[in-house]
């Protein structure tokens, strides 16, 4: 008798075999109850994070003025999205994203697989620092490639013509590629950080059988370990895809000088620069996207629909380690070559540009450590640090809890409204972050005063929970999607309870996603400017508004200060994580 | 030798002017903003320094702490009005454009009359105070050139010569399509130079960014040997670096910031209080410090030397709130 993979997902969450008929049904009854009060509470709980500030977006996008002031319900917002100028900036949108995700991937399932599958020398250390620009703030990383490959005096530009000794410019950023390229310095360590660990989790044994009926290692990376990466690969494909049409800075810096529009600086423009402010278009815009997206994730759920992609079983394993021979100095190469164009030019521009009094002016006398010193010795960046940090920890650890039970609602059960789960989880993501920014505005702002959530630091929590979840989600249902239901059925038949089951395997071999994640959503929080600068109060500032003040006030030099101390944290997170990563595996 | 003895006689009448047109019951004001414990200002500072010295000082002199909420312009007024209309009345003052306010007026009940300031009897032409708000400061913008890219034969000295065709091509500009800087100096500078400046300025292919500390940067590099509107204010801190902010003949256009009170003001005394402050000879020298010229009178005079000309600068503007539509559509028009 076989039992496939949907059947045996039917039975988890059921009793141990061997209990009696009246335990049996006694501890049904009590799951049920359990169960429906799980269920009803995280249905609850992202209704609010999720569908409550979606609604009243919704009434902006169908209401001629915002919430709070007379106006006529109507479709005007609508129309306007069927011009042909909106029309062009969305299919120039998803024509840019599409470029930038499609290569990204590549790149990023290469990396991925020479780094986690390979003997490639220093592969820990380049592990960590080849995700590095993902960190930085996209603004800082816009200055120093303008200041790396504009035409006029463009250091790249000025490398070539002194090498070739022609006047001819070969880079321009402030153009498509630019933006392209721009957005691939986040896509490519964003994808990595989503997959590189699906990659270490599979069974090399799979890939050995293949091997063992002779087919060779290209067809066996292709048919063997693509294909059982598929859910981790299409979901940050998808993830990555979704950033890339929600992407504002990239196509604001290297776009608006060439003339390219997209959807973000059209919704830009109508919030913060029209008079009056359109939510109503942007508002509306914002939802024709986000059900644009959502068939995507219709078509991937379809695609994976019934589909086994286990590689963590009960049998053991040591994770496989190809070793290339000669041809590891050429997987190095091209991790250095990688690590040196995105990590090393920009981020040494910023790290040089630091300790000199403004960018781009290298001359003795300019250093200086003013700068540091600035930072440093500033109450508001210390209030902000302190603000975020506890944002970031505590905001990053509730997110994957909540998204961790949400996957494995809907990965590992066939309970009854899963499916509402996890599409409730999906809507934050779906929404621009600009737009979204003003949905909590409207929504905290607008509950009952005993309510205390708006104009305190709650109000953000609550932001970046839901902001998080999204990715979250992903992130876990990748991992759960791996592990074999029999390592469940095993611990329950063996009389573990169902929270030590989850405990001792579902979390303990789920864990280094969980990590990735909450680094990702920790990160994610630091950055986050669209909802902290609309819900922040005063005493609750965060770095990014901090960040904020900083450029708006002239000091690149201090934003770059700030945003190498947050490397120097990645640095140390992911040190941390990989190490504990590789302790637990060998142990395993 | 005359002139000094009119800046000097200028500014002692300033100085007393206020004692003199003071509401009788000032002192209880003020008693009665330290009562209120602290007042909560809505500006679109952006922390910068000038405007944190101002609060500073206002802190020593009177001993009532600040709050600032710092916010973009958009994100100012949307916050302003999402709170009100949920029924949160949290901040007393707001610092904003004028047409902001305007706005606001038009959308809404948002801010209350103006009480009577006694520093607003100082306000000097053009600025004056209506029944809703009172001139804070300006921000006057001009034309920044590379020092080393522009020789000084070549170095603009009107608005027109930005059409001058050995320019087409190599000016940076701040997008004059959305609202912003770039938009206020398209619309003001159609009604001072006529409708054919703008034409020919379009002809001249400038380069639209969106980022204009940046921009000023880039130009000091040498990307651009022309950066326009360049807001004087915003130079002040690029001393070191090849470039200068050069004012037309014609004049500088400004964006104007207004002080008003909001509706429900929890701390009404304190708000009064501040916008005193604000309008005071202290806190206007600290703006013209700051190359902002002052918006009341015997101030300009005894700013820095490094200052004078652009706090003494020729304004041209405002922009109108009304005309705005029609001044978008027409950039928009001419740089399709």
């Amino acid at each position: 008798m076989t039992v496939s993979a949907d059947d045996r997902v039917v039975n988890v969450g059921r009793a141990p075999p061997m209990a009696g008929w009246t335990a049996k049904l006694r501890f049904f009854q009590g799951i049920s109850a359990g169960r429906m009060a799980a269920v009803a509470f995280i249905i609850l709980l992202l209704a609010f994070l999720t569908v409550y500030p979606l609604s009243m977006l919704l009434y902006g996008s169908l209401h001629s003025t915002p919430p709070g002031m007379a106006g006529a319900f109507n479709l005007d917002g609508y129309r306007d999205v069927l011009t042909r100028q909106s029309l062009l900036s969305l299919l120039n949108t998803v024509g840019i994203s599409l470029a930038k995700t499609i290569p990204s991937l590549v790149l990023a399932v290469l990396l991925a697989w020479i780094l986690a599958r390979t003997d490639t020398p220093f592969r820990g250390a380049l592990e960590v620092l080849i995700t590095l620009p993902f960190f930085v703030p996209p603004i800082l990383t816009a200055m120093a490639w303008g200041m790396l490959g504009n035409p006029q005096v463009g250091l790249l530009n000025q490398l070539y013509q002194w090498v070739t000794g022609s006047s001819v410019a070969p880079i321009n950023v402030y153009s498509y590629g630019g933006v392209v390229w721009h957005m691939m310095q986040y896509s490519v360590p964003f994808l990595f950080l989503l997959i590189v660990d699906a990659f270490r989790a599979m069974d090399p044994s799979l890939e050995e059988a293949a091997r063992m009926c002779g087919a060779s290692r290209w067809r066996t990376f292709r048919t063997v370990t693509l294909q059982l990466m598929l859910p981790a690969l299409t979901g940050a494909a998808i993830l990555s895809f979704i950033r890339g049409i929600e992407n504002f800075e990239s196509p604001l810096f290297f776009g608006s000088p060439a003339g390219i529009r997209v959807i973000t600086t059209d919704i830009y423009d109508a919030i913060n620069q029209s008079s009056p402010p359109r939510y109503q278009y942007a508002t509306s815009v914002s939802f024709v996207i986000m059900a644009l997206l959502f068939l995507i994730v219709l078509l991937q759920w379809k695609v994976l629909k019934g589909r086994s992609f286990t590689t963590v079983s009960g049998k053991g394993y040591s994770p496989g380690i190809i070793k290339l021979g000669a041809w590891r100095w050429a997987t190095f190469a091209f991790c250095i070559l990688f690590f040196v164009v995105t990590v090393v030019l920009p981020v040494g521009q910023l790290l040089i540009g630091s300790f000199f009094k403004f960018f781009g002016f290298y001359e003795w006398d300019m250093l200086t450590l003013e700068h540091y010193q600035a930072v440093f010795g500033s109450s508001e960046f210390w209030r902000g640090f302190g603000n975020t940090m506890l944002l970031g920890l505590v905001g990053a650890s509730l997110t994957m809890v909540l998204g961790g039970a949400v996957a494995y609602i809907s990965v590992r059960t066939r309970w009854r409204g899963r499916l509402l789960i996890d599409a409730m989880a999906w809507l934050p993501w779906m929404m621009p972050g600009i737009v979204l920014g003003v949905g909590f505005l409207w929504g905290f702002a607008l509950l009952p005063h005993a309510i205390p959530i708006y104009g305190t630091i709650w109000a953000l929590l609550l932001a970046y929970i839901s902001l998080g979840t999204p990715l979250s989600v992903r992130v876990m249902s990748s991992a759960y999607g791996q592990l074999s239901y029999d390592l469940e059925e095993c611990s329950r038949v063996h009389g573990a309870s169902w929270l030590q089951t989850m405990w001792r395997i579902m979390i303990a071999l789920a864990w280094p996603s969980f990590a990735v994640g909450w680094v990702l959503i920790f990160f994610g929080i630091m950055r986050e400017l669209s909802a902290s600068v609309l819900l922040y109060s005063v005493g609750s500032e965060v770095l990014s508004v901090v960040l904020l003040k900083l450029w708006a006030n002239g000091n690149a030099e201090q934003v770059s200060v700030v945003g190498l101390i947050m490397m120097v944290m990645v640095v140390l997170f992911r040190w941390v994580q990989l190490s504990v990563i590789k302790k637990r595996i060998s142990t395993l | 030798m005359v002139k000094t003895l009119r800046t000097l006689l200028v500014a002692c009448l300033a100085g007393f002017a206020v004692p003199a047109q003071a509401d009788d019951n000032w002192d209880a004001v003020v008693a009665a903003a330290k009562k209120e414990g602290k007042i909560v200002v809505y500006d679109m500072a952006l922390g910068a320094p000038y405007f944190v010295a101002v609060l500073k000082s206002f802190e020593a002199k009177y001993g009532i702490p600040v709050e600032s909420l710092d916010l973009r312009a958009s994100e100012l007024a949307e916050r302003i009005r999402t709170e009100q209309s949920a029924g949160r009345f949290l901040g007393d003052v707001e610092i904003i454009t004028t047409t902001m306010i305007e706005e606001q007026r038009q959308n809404g009940d948002f801010i209350e009359k103006l009480p009577p300031i006694p520093n607003a009897a100082n306000l000097r032409p053009p600025f004056r105070a209506d029944e809703f708000s009172v001139p804070a400061f300006v921000q006057p913008m001009g034309i920044l050139i590379n020092t080393r890219l522009v020789k000084d034969e070549d170095v603009p000295t009107s608005w027109a010569d930005l059409n001058n065709p050995k320019w087409k091509g190599k000016i940076l500009s701040d997008d004059v399509r959305p609202l912003g800087s770039g938009n206020t100096m398209f619309a003001i500078l159609q009604h001072q130079m006529g409708g054919d400046f703008n034409e020919k300025l379009a002809e001249q292919k400038p380069v639209f960014s969106r980022d204009m500390r940046n921009d000023a940067r880039r130009v000091a590099r040498g990307e651009y040997p022309i950066y326009v509107p360049q807001i004087f204010a915003f130079t002040s801190d690029l001393k070191g670096l090849p470039v200068k902010v050069v004012i037309p003949k014609e004049g500088a256009p400004y964006a104007e910031m207004d002080l008003a009170v909001l509706k429900n003001s929890p701390h009404p005394n304190a708000g009064r209080l501040f916008i005193q402050h604000f309008l005071s000879m202290e806190s206007q020298l600290i703006y013209a410090n700051a190359w902002m010229p002052p918006v009341v009178a015997g101030v300009a005079e005894r700013a820095n030397p490094d200052a004078q000309a652009f706090a003494n600068a020729k304004l041209i503007g405002p922009a109108k709130l009304a005309e705005r539509p029609s001044m978008m559509s027409l950039a928009k028009k001419l740089y399709p």
